[in-house]
């Protein structure tokens, strides 16, 4: 397995593939996920390091420090899009749901 | 800009600071996201979840290169030990060649009148066919366990057999 699917990698994979072409930042998707930025970064430090994401620094406005964001790699999009319909019926995206339903997740 | 905030800030810097280069650009990355979370607590949360994160990052990058320089410690220690395991294999063979030789200097001395020195099969037994059966034997039996010792004795007697046999070839 390249990546460990926990509930919240699969809270993690489910944001990114809304809208997978563009890049987001990490604040956002802790926002949009609900995981808080302890139980995030290790997920997209992960997914980096196994080339499933890629990173780039926002060339931002002059005076504006750069934002970090982040996005698929197509491997990373084909690996989210099988597991994702793989996990879609199962426990564990069951469970991601009930996460971000409940509010356990929410930062 | 609020305490917490300010607090937040300095906890994502030092970490930057302290992080191995593998974390730092995650460091970084945490602390550019600090500018957008409203709340000078939610901030503060932030950089502390975040400060865990780099943290356990770093650990695991430190692992890594500990292990990976035992891992190169034990090649080298393991290298070592064949090394000199070959040598003394080498060394023990040429000794037991030195003393079949002095067995024979010493029955010429002893013995003067069955002229050892001056026949050649009685040369070539003592100093090379005895030696060279023990040398197989001690081979077969260190192999399984001293490898590299089995190899040491085995290179000298191929070579001492190698010069007996261009010896030969030459006369």
């Amino acid at each position: 397995m390249k990546l460990r699917m926990s509930p919240q990698t699969v809270l993690v994979l489910d944001a990114f593939l809304e809208e997978a072409e563009d890049w987001k930042y990490g604040y956002d998707l802790s926002k949009n996920t609900g995981l808080k930025s302890g139980t995030l970064y290790p997920i997209l430090m992960r997914m980096a390091e196994r080339g499933l994401l890629e990173t780039q620094w926002e060339s931002g406005e002059p005076g504006r420090p750069p934002r970090h964001m982040y996005r698929f790699t197509p491997d990373g999009l084909r690996f989210a899009r099988t597991n994702a319909s793989a996990n879609a019926g199962s426990g564990l995206g069951q469970v991601a749901m009930g996460l971000n339903v409940l509010g356990l997740v929410e930062a | 800009m609020g305490m917490p905030r300010k607090l937040a800030a300095k906890l994502l810097r030092a970490a930057i600071r302290l992080a191995p280069p593998q974390s730092r650009e995650w460091a970084a990355a945490m602390l550019r996201e600090l500018d957008f979370i409203e709340g000078d607590w939610a901030a503060l949360f932030w950089a502390l979840g975040s400060f865990g994160a780099i943290f356990r990052h770093a650990a695991t990058e430190w692992r890594a290169y500990f292990t990976n320089q035992e891992n190169k410690e034990d090649q080298m220690n393991e290298t070592g030990k064949k090394a000199i395991g070959f040598m003394s294999g080498l060394l023990g063979a040429f000794v037991v060649v030195l003393c079949a030789l002095g067995v024979q200097l010493l029955a010429e001395y002893l013995f003067p009148t069955l002229k050892v020195a001056y026949r050649t099969m009685t040369h070539v037994t003592t100093v090379m066919v005895i030696p060279e059966a023990i040398f197989i034997a001690v081979a077969v039996k260190l192999w399984p366990k001293r490898g590299a010792v089995a190899a040491g004795v085995l290179f000298f007697a191929v070579a001492a057999g190698l010069h007996v046999f261009i010896y030969f070839a030459r006369r």
